[in-house]
């Protein structure tokens, strides 16, 4: 019988414990539940919120401004860039007396590093030179047109930067959106990437995160494609920025719509990881001129996870599926050929 | 009896007395909050309204449009601030020099935006609202309506041009005038500073 109740002891003890731990663990699944639930509702909130509008915090920089620079030297400097106004934008009335130009270029100056602090949180890379910025009434004797340009130098077998320029007519640069695109060439043109890649990027940028721009993506890329006469897709033509001609709002659009398209695929961070992995070859250095489609494939593929050689031959681009040896033997061969010539 | 009905009087003379100059030094003691738009992690559709410096001066945005400039060029542009935590605002500050209607609007907790103050008119450079009651949020929507640069703007961006044709010969017909819009016909607000109050820490 004292054995019998014992065991029963034993076994209630058991159920009791057994059921303690099963509210505790109920009520820890719940806990993390809710707060799973409350972390979703949050981020519902911060996208809703964030959903029109490119939010950026002020920046800590430091700004020099001098109206009324001599010896062509620029009327603002900042941690990140230099900027001038030009000599047709001097004459405007907003720029005509010192005080006007003081406030203005160190307003601009500040927008432009919280920006470049927060290009430089997506892309995790930042260009080693200043960015020298010129602000015009009319570029190139336009309103509507804003350019990026990169110097660089080919030497000792390796390609180098030497420079960046952000040229805006006024009309351009009051678009945040067009500030944006202007800036994510800055970043990724130390890459030296295919034209149609680093415009598409831009355009991404400039229309997704700056929630800006007028280039609507295409429904379906294979029905929208344009070819050449040798049947290659009319992007692998692009002259980028500077031409301009009745192909130029398709480009942006079809160059826009591909890069969109493979990182809806793939996922937010697939162009980091290419930028990663070519930081970490260092192979873009060592190629002359502009960097081949074929080349890029490597490494957006290699991002993904996945070839996408196919999906490229399917948009009749020009491409061929590449190794890391095809790579160096290519580079061996040109700068061999290099030796040669000097 | 009586001294005990006298002290009575008296504690009702010196509360009926007291208790007014009490409250006064309540409202005398209210004092300003730090001003939530320098808080760390505070961001704006342009930061530099939020950067607690009145010689530097940004701008409302326009909301992203259509593409359609025949909708577009009457848009108005907002300037956002977005606090990191929830707070209680009592008070905003705008310094701009050019605003002149517009609706202040607050964030709710479904995420949509509330008006909470709207006007007309302005012709201060510093507006100094005082909200009817206080609002607890994290975010906060300037909406520009209309501004003393608008007919400027609407002058640069409208002009009127002959309809020309070119005809089978290669001459130029003059065709009638057309008027042309080329861009937004409302300007931005120039902001130099957003500031947001609430009662200071001890009185919340």
């Amino acid at each position: 019988m004292i054995m019998r109740n014992r065991t029963l002891q034993i076994k209630g003890k058991k159920i009791v414990s057994l059921l303690v731990l099963a509210v505790l663990s109920s009520l820890i699944i719940g806990c993390a539940a809710l707060q799973e639930a409350q972390r979703k509702r949050e981020e519902r909130m911060m996208e809703r919120r964030n959903a029109n509008q490119l939010m950026m915090s002020a920046s800590k920089a430091t700004v020099n401004v001098d109206p009324n620079p001599i010896d062509n030297k620029p009327h603002g400097e900042s941690d990140h860039y230099t900027l001038k106004f030009a000599d047709d934008l001097l004459r405007m009335g907003d720029f005509d007396e010192a005080p006007e130009r003081e406030i203005f270029a160190k307003s601009a100056l500040l927008y432009m590093e919280s920006l470049y602090d927060a290009m430089h949180n997506i892309f995790g890379f930042k260009p080693k030179h200043k960015i020298h910025v010129t602000l015009y009434n009319l570029f190139q004797g336009t309103n509507r047109a804003a350019i990026t340009g990169t110097q660089y130098r080919y030497g000792n077998n390796i390609k180098y930067v030497t420079g960046i320029e952000m040229h805006f007519p006024m009309a351009m640069y009051e678009k945040h959106g067009v500030r944006v695109h202007e800036l994510t060439h800055a970043f990724t043109n130390i890459y030296f990437l295919p034209t149609w890649f680093n415009e598409g990027l831009a355009v991404l940028m400039q229309t997704e995160y700056a929630k800006g721009g007028l280039h609507p993506k295409f429904s379906d890329l294979e029905r929208n494609l344009k070819k050449d006469l040798n049947g290659t897709n009319e992007l692998e033509n692009w002259g980028g920025h500077g031409e301009t001609g009745p192909l130029t709002e398709w480009r942006y659009r079809y160059a826009y719509t591909v890069v969109s398209k493979l990182r809806e695929k793939y996922g937010n961070q697939l162009y980091i990881k290419v930028f990663e992995l070519m930081e970490r070859d260092q192979l873009h250095q060592k190629l002359i001129g502009a960097m081949p489609t074929s080349f890029l494939v490597y490494y957006i593929s290699q991002a993904a996870g996945e070839d996408l050689v196919p999906f490229f031959e399917k948009l009749k681009f020009n491409v061929r599926k590449l190794k890391k040896t095809d790579i160096l033997e290519y580079i061996k061969q040109v700068n061999t050929q290099n030796l040669r010539g000097n | 009896m009586f001294t005990d009905k006298l002290g009575n009087n008296r504690i009702y003379f010196l509360t009926i007395l007291l208790l007014p100059i009490l409250l006064s030094a309540c409202v005398v003691g209210q004092q300003w909050s730090e001003n939530y738009a320098l808080m760390e992690g505070v961001n704006a559709n342009d930061p530099v309204i939020v950067d607690g410096d009145l010689s530097t001066v940004g701008q409302s945005q326009l909301k992203k449009g259509s593409g359609s400039l025949d909708l577009d060029r009457w848009q108005n542009s907002e300037s956002i601030i977005i606090l990191p935590e929830k707070k209680k605002i009592y008070r905003v500050t705008i310094h701009s020099s050019n605003l002149q209607d517009y609706q202040l609007l607050a964030l709710n907790t479904l995420g949509e935006w509330d008006v909470v103050h709207d006007q007309q008119h302005n012709q201060e450079k510093v507006i100094d609202i005082r909200l009817k009651k206080v609002v607890t949020t994290d975010g906060i929507k300037l909406l520009v309506r209309k501004t003393t640069d608008d007919k400027a703007r609407r002058h640069q961006n409208s002009k009127v041009e002959r309809e020309n044709e070119v005809t089978s010969g290669g001459k130029v017909r003059k065709g009638r005038y057309v008027y042309k819009i080329t861009g937004p016909q409302t300007a931005p607000a120039k902001i130099a500073e957003i500031r947001l109050f609430g009662y200071a820490e001890s009185s919340q």
